[in-house]
């Protein structure tokens, strides 16, 4: 029983609102996504991940709600894993299990198919990205980049409409960068890629330009990116890293 | 030098840790707190000496009133109830198992791992808990044993989950299983 | 990491806590030496008065730590009900009261730095048996300080778990989780040595 990725998804954003400590990290967004390839940028503390894991469900909204093809994930995580997976900044905060093979059925088994399924669709998943040789590899043997990939790969697996990514090169070289965003690239279903680097979303079709919580541009991602990088660029020119947040 | 303070100090932060992050099950949906496991990896992982330190520098940070013990508990305060035996019997819990790891050198380090932490972790603590407990409560130790029982089954399990994640962590890092090399 | 120091000052605020340490457990074995109900009960209501005066919002700080004991009162209660020995029920429950309610009152009117100064006070003879001072400061201030890093990391754990199952994450995390810490004490350890270590540098 495998869903087809390519089909289309709507995610709907009303009013969404986060606070945490009496801080407010999001303050009511209002907004739909339904292109294929989306992206948010924004300053570090300017929401972006928390808004990830609003979408994902991985966390309630404060007010307002967050759904996806009308379902709203944080209350059905069974639903959840079938929409979508997510994939996060650092993969030793990220893979659970000590060999691969583990870590890629571990979700096919959440997902309730039995073992031996389980253990076929790994292999079909190691074979699709040609790395069937790493089928009884130990992570701990991993490199940086090759770990990302486990991640990516755990996700794949479970064939979700939508894959978020939460800033997910971060730190990585430029050749291991370039092989992920192809192993992305040809990914049947959405895609919705958070980042603060505007050169990872060349490519992709909407663009939503978060500041401070709020939406403060969207559109084409030509349009809202060069806007964004001018107006980071006039920041940089400031010294507001000296301000301390009360 | 720095390497043992890191790594004391560490696994005393993991200890507290445990208690902040949200509960882990057993995986059929039964809770488990999984602070006395941080106890029983001290042991197993670290050895003797640096696991029992690790444990002391952890309750030291308790009774000077951080709230570490899970649920927010801390302060002199919880050396000051009936289960404060418990507490008191965490150091030597670690110090038991890690010494057991230490010399017991044949056979797999999971077998070795589970009856370290079963002798120490339960025994040893179980021993200084029902002491404690028997004084609080002015019962015999068998009363205030009687009382503990229920908790045991559950402790097994965990002796039996630190025999497999210290065999799982030497597997994946061996250099860090310190109680199987020099002292 | 906050402490459990009160922000409500009181006198006892200002009192030297080695004082204080040491009042307690005199105080402390005392009670466990009176037997006689009428006398516990009185020291109880001194207690419960020392609280109150300190105001509405410290003595429910104080009251909430009796959730640490409130199944052993349960069960001493329904013991000593089902033995008929109402007597000696009473006297443990209200010295169980006392002891807990004295030394978290030492706890709520001890500031942290106060309690370090007498850890180093006590530790120093510990000097003699090879135990580093700098050390052992050092070691406080890193749990401190990285506690909840440890925790923020523990619970990217838990929610990576959570992207990709609907259930509660089980013992299994401990694996990632332990080698976390064993990673961050390797990056600790460098720094440390990069900053010197514990051997202050000699003066030329």
């Amino acid at each position: 029983m495998t869903r087809n990725p390519a089909d289309p998804v709507q995610i709907a954003l009303t009013d969404l609102c986060f606070a945490v400590d009496g801080k407010q990290i999001l303050r009511g967004i209002t907004h739909d996504i339904s292109a294929k390839r989306t992206g948010i940028v924004g300053r570090n503390g300017s929401g972006k991940s928390t808004l990830a894991r609003l979408i994902a469900g991985l966390v309630p909204p404060t007010t307002g709600t967050a759904s996806i093809d009308g379902h709203d994930l944080s209350q059905d995580r069974k639903q959840a894993l079938i929409d979508v997976g997510i994939l996060f900044q650092n993969p030793d905060q990220q893979i659970i299990f000590p060999t691969v093979r583990e870590e890629i059925s571990f979700g096919l088994r959440q997902l309730g198919h039995p073992k031996a399924r389980a253990d076929e669709m790994t292999q079909a998943t190691l074979e699709e990205f040609g790395k069937s040789h790493w089928i009884d590899a130990h992570v701990h043997s991993l490199s940086q980049g090759q770990k990302h990939l486990v991640c990516l790969m755990a996700i794949v697996a479970m064939t979700p409409k939508l894959i978020i990514l939460d800033e997910p090169f971060t730190g990585l070289d430029i050749p291991t960068k370039a092989q992920l965003t192809r192993a992305l690239a040809q990914y049947h279903g959405n895609l919705l890629h958070i980042t603060h680097d505007p050169a990872d979303l060349a490519g992709y079709d909407h663009v939503i330009w978060l500041e401070a919580g709020q939406v403060a541009q969207t559109g084409d991602a030509p349009a809202v990116l060069n806007a964004y990088v001018d107006a980071m660029t006039a920041i940089g020119g400031t010294d507001d890293i000296a301000d301390i947040a009360s | 030098m720095e390497k043992n303070v890191a790594l004391i100090a560490l696994f005393a932060a993991l200890i507290a840790a445990l208690g902040l992050i949200p509960k882990l099950t057993l995986g059929f949906g039964v809770p488990i707190t999984a602070q006395t496991l941080g106890v029983m990896l001290c042991g197993t992982v670290l050895g003797s000496k640096r696991g029992t330190l690790s444990v002391l520098l952890f309750l030291l940070l308790v009774a000077i009133g951080l709230p570490l013990l899970s649920g927010g508990r801390g302060g002199l305060g919880v050396f000051a109830t009936p289960s404060a035996g418990f507490l008191l019997g965490w150091p030597f819990a670690a110090l038991v198992t890690g010494l057991i790891v230490e010399k017991w050198r044949g056979g797999s380090l999971a077998v070795v791992a589970g009856v370290a932490s079963v002798i120490g972790g339960i025994v040893v603590m179980y021993a200084f808990g029902v002491a404690g407990m028997s004084v609080a409560l002015d019962k015999s130790l068998v009363e205030a044993a009687v009382l503990v029982t229920a908790f045991i089954p559950g402790d097994l399990i965990k002796a039996v989950i630190a025999g497999m994640l210290t065999a799982a962590l030497f597997k994946a890092r061996p250099a860090s299983v310190l109680s199987r090399y020099a002292a | 990491m906050i402490s459990l120091t009160s922000p409500v000052k009181t006198r006892a605020h200002g009192w030297p806590a080695g004082l204080k340490l040491a009042g307690l457990c005199a105080a402390t074995v005392g009670l466990f030496f009176i037997q006689n109900l009428a006398v516990h009960a009185g020291i109880l209501c001194v207690i419960v008065a020392i609280y109150a005066s300190a105001g509405p919002l410290f003595f429910k700080t104080g009251l909430r730590q009796l959730r640490l004991i409130w199944v052993f009162i349960a069960i001493v209660a329904i013991w000593h009900i089902w033995t008929g020995d109402i007597i000696t029920g009473g006297t443990v429950i209200l010295r169980l009261v006392s002891a807990l309610a004295l030394a978290n009152l030492v706890t709520m009117t001890t500031r942290l730095t106060d309690m370090i100064d007498v850890v180093r006070v006590l530790t120093a003879p510990l000097a003699r048996l090879g135990l580093n001072p700098a050390a052992l400061e050092m070691a406080i201030a890193l749990v401190i300080r990285l506690t909840p890093v440890l925790a923020q990391k523990g619970g990217n754990l838990t929610q990576a778990w959570r992207a990709r199952s609907p259930r509660k994450p089980t013992w299994q995390i401990l694996l990632p989780f332990t080698v976390l810490a064993l990673d961050d004490a390797d990056h600790v350890a460098e720094a440390l040595r990069a900053r010197g270590g514990f051997t202050p540098m000699k003066e030329d």
